[in-house]
């Protein structure tokens, strides 16, 4: 069958030209002037997304949601397929720069004012992308059910135990029981495999149609912006598509790099009766549980529930006008203080209850990140 | 109440409560006067079955006057002599009828009477040899799986020593005081004595207990193989078996030696050999054949050993390869027994097997480092690849702003 004869028979059946004009309206909408190499995070998270969904399905072929059963699966991934160490990997390592990556789009969409009128729905759909990316890690570490994935979930969900009055419930809730067993894993897979990823793509395809419908954000003032019209700013096809090529080129070669040359190790299989010596949750939890060591229960509590509510919340608190951050000095400095704490305790929570060397001392640190000099005992 | 009827009342329930606990024992009259003996025998197996003073010792326990009790005429020894503990004991445990509800064996008094100590008493008529009140003790006799017991696997070697130890005894039996000491710097001693391992072989174990002898030279093997079931099976496969059978090889005992065994290992082909063959023989040759592969086969387990432990140590799953080496290892002590074949041919074979086995593993981890290598040179060429994409997009797209 002849190209020709595929679009008569297409054009026998829909109104191709509505169809043309539309895609070509996509294609050649003009970008702002102000888009930069910045503005590829969006789809840079959005090929993470698709590269976890597509590594997703291929582990899900093996993968085995089972107490007795899951670590084996996960060691036969590694060992066994074709390639299943390296879709293994770059899942892995696709979870750990998705997180990375959405936060950097939030925190530019946040430094640029793009969260503003009219874009304050589009905000608070990647606010709950960026926690259900966050959700998406928490429920993923379980799933190859060794040692620090067990009881990093442990101390988690007994986090969650904290919350006053409810606590108890929700603890008992994502547990399925009173500790981390059999119906942990089941729940957990659930969430990861199958709630999540439908849940977070019609979020993603919201997100990405707000975005089309009120296009990228100027740096003009709210109200003052400019509708583009065509010949103007940068066109999407193939100016912006090029820049988009270029950084998924270097996404793919980041993420097979990162596999082979630092692959997670699998560890030890969860054992209940053996808790190892200081358990962290993943890097991206750190900060949240330093912070929590430092404050009353219920306090460390009550910040951390504000924290994504503020979040949510801020297009309709900061009203202000301009978008250029040199103009807004308020909320960008709240956002640089954030930046700089989240990156000190998320340090101190790394440093934590470890030994390390430090321009030829030993230094032991404590629970709270303080340093304690080691000296050692000379034989005489 | 009334305090003296509460007194009267309490010392009731004590004088019945202590009467019904141990009706038997209150009413012998011999423990009237020798009380201090009822201390040592009232936990002793007997006691528990009262069995007490007169079954042993005669006499008439229901009288109170000790003339009426001690009475010859009703069967009273007093303290028996050797031969009549012997028969005293047999009277009871040689019984069928009687140890039958025990699950006793009955035959101890017959071993007895086969044994050196047995022949030594009944028909040398001596007094200074073992018998059952020796080693079982007499009053306190309890079974032989409490750990107190004398004759348990733990104390029974102490047990032997107090005669056979005993320097001045032995020297009147022409026999060597030395074995108990010997015995504890032997591999069976030290697991028995530092290790506590009731596994091992203690003196009843090769000599028997009740029928204790020593095993002759073409029963050593048969004694031996008792534990060391292959050896003995590859052993009477050996060109040394005719002379094991007809008595004139103390097979075991020529390489390993007897109360002092020591750790087998492989410098015994190097100096027991020699004891009975010259340097030129053709046998000496072969045995030399059978070194050079025993000595590779604990070499090549060992490699494999190391080479696991290392790739453990490098990030690699090695469950496939520590599963392969657990075969190595059971090959390799398959060869401990197969060795006394002194045949060539079939240690040849096992060792070809092991060799085959540590190859495998060998190549495995092989492959596993060269995927690894594979995999950082394949990086080299998918930048490469990446880099070329890059560039003619950057060109592009440079084309294009220009173009603008």
């Amino acid at each position: 069958m002849s190209k020709d004869k595929i679009i008569t028979w297409l054009g026998e059946r829909f109104d191709l030209g509505k169809i043309q004009e539309l895609i070509g309206k996509q294609v050649n909408k003009p970008l702002p002037k102000n888009i930069g190499w910045l503005h590829t995070l969006g789809s840079m998270s959005l090929f993470l997304f698709v590269s976890q969904v597509i590594t997703g399905i291929l582990l899900l072929i093996y993968y085995r949601a089972t107490v007795n059963e899951a670590f084996e699966s996960i060691k036969f991934i590694m060992t066994k397929p074709y390639l299943g160490w390296l879709y293994r990997q770059v899942h892995a390592w696709g979870a750990n720069l998705m997180i990375m990556v959405v936060f950097l789009h939030m925190l530019r969409t946040f430094f640029m004012g793009s969260f503003k009128k009219p874009r304050e729905l589009t905000w608070v759909l990647g606010v709950f992308l960026f926690i259900f990316t966050l959700i998406f890690g928490f429920t993923g570490y379980l799933l190859p059910w060794n040692q620090l994935a067990y009881w990093a979930t442990t101390v988690g969900t007994e986090i969650a135990g904290a919350v006053p009055i409810i606590g108890e419930w929700i603890k008992v809730f994502l547990r399925g029981g009173t500790s981390v067993g059999g119906e942990t894993l089941s729940r957990f897979f659930v969430v990861h495999v199958i709630i999540l990823p439908w849940l977070v793509f019609f979020m993603i395809g919201v997100h990405l149609l707000l975005v089309r419908m009120q296009g990228i954000s100027t740096m003009e003032r709210v109200d003052e912006e400019k509708k583009l019209q065509m010949g103007e700013g940068t066109p999407f096809f193939p100016h912006h598509i090029l820049k988009e090529g270029i950084v998924f080129y270097l996404l793919i070669g980041i993420l097979i790099t990162l596999s082979i040359l630092m692959p997670f190790e699998l560890g030890e299989k969860a054992d209940p009766l053996q808790t190892p010596h200081a358990i962290k949750p993943e890097w991206y939890f750190l900060p949240m549980y330093q912070v929590l060591k430092y404050l009353p229960k219920l306090l460390g509590i009550l910040i951390l529930g504000i924290a994504p509510l503020l979040l949510i919340v801020w297009p309709f608190l900061d009203k202000t006008k301009a978008r250029h951050p040199g103009k807004r000095p308020v909320s960008v400095g709240i956002g640089i203080t954030m930046v700089i704490l989240i990156i000190i305790f998320g340090l101190l929570g790394y440093w934590a209850e470890s030994k390390r060397i430090i321009f030829g001392k030993e230094y032991e640190f404590d629970v709270y990140g303080k340093p304690h000099r080691i000296f050692h005992e000379t034989k005489k | 109440m009334n305090t003296k009827i509460r007194f009267v009342i309490f010392m009731l329930f004590f004088w019945t409560a202590n009467s019904f606990f141990a009706p038997s024992a209150m009413s012998n009259s011999c423990l009237k006067c020798h009380v201090d003996y009822f201390e040592d025998m009232k936990a002793s197996v007997h006691s528990k079955e009262e069995i007490f003073c007169d079954s042993c010792h005669g006499g008439n326990a229901t009288q109170k006057l000790q003339k009426d009790a001690h009475d010859v005429q009703k069967g009273y020894v007093g303290v028996p002599d050797k031969k009549m503990v012997a028969n005293i004991c047999g009277k009871c445990h040689a019984d069928v009828e009687r140890m039958n509800f025990f699950g006793i064996p009955t035959d101890q008094l017959a071993q007895y009477k086969t044994s050196h100590h047995g022949r030594g008493l009944f028909q040398k008529g001596m007094n200074d040899v073992a018998v059952c009140s020796d080693c079982h003790s007499y009053h306190d006799v309890v079974k032989v799986n409490d750990p107190t017991a004398p004759v348990h696997p733990l104390n029974v070697t102490k047990t032997c020593e107090q005669c056979h130890g005993n320097e001045k005894l032995m020297n009147r039996h022409n026999l060597p005081f030395d074995i108990p000491e010997k015995y504890k710097n032997s591999v069976h001693g030290k697991a028995l004595m530092e290790k506590g391992d009731t596994a091992s072989a203690q003196c009843v174990s090769c000599h028997g207990s009740h029928g204790a002898n020593p095993p002759q030279v073409n029963k050593i093997v048969s004694v031996c193989g008792k534990c060391h079931i292959n050896e003995r099976k590859f052993i009477l496969e050996s060109v040394h078996a005719k002379l094991v059978m007809a008595g004139k090889f103390p097979e075991c005992i020529a390489c390993h030696r007897n109360h002092d065994v020591g750790p087998a290992n492989l410098e015994f082909y190097e100096l027991m050999c020699l004891k009975c063959h010259q340097k030129t023989d053709s046998a000496l040759i072969q045995g030399e054949r059978i070194l050079t592969l025993l000595k590779d086969s604990e070499r090549m387990m060992k490699s494999s050993a190391l080479l696991v432990r290392q790739a453990g140590i490098d990030g690699f799953f090695i469950e496939d390869e520590e599963a392969i080496l657990e075969e190595v290892k059971t090959k390799t002590i398959e060869f401990r027994p197969l060795q006394h074949t002194l045949d060539f041919e079939k240690i040849s074979k096992l060792h070809v097997e092991l060799k085959a086995k540590n190859d495998e593993i060998d190549s495995l981890l092989k492959r596993k480092r060269k995927d690894r290598h594979a995999r950082k040179l394949a990086l080299v060429f998918i930048w490469i690849f990446i880099s070329i994409m890059i560039l003619t997009l950057w060109k592009r797209y440079k084309q294009y702003t220009r173009l603008k």
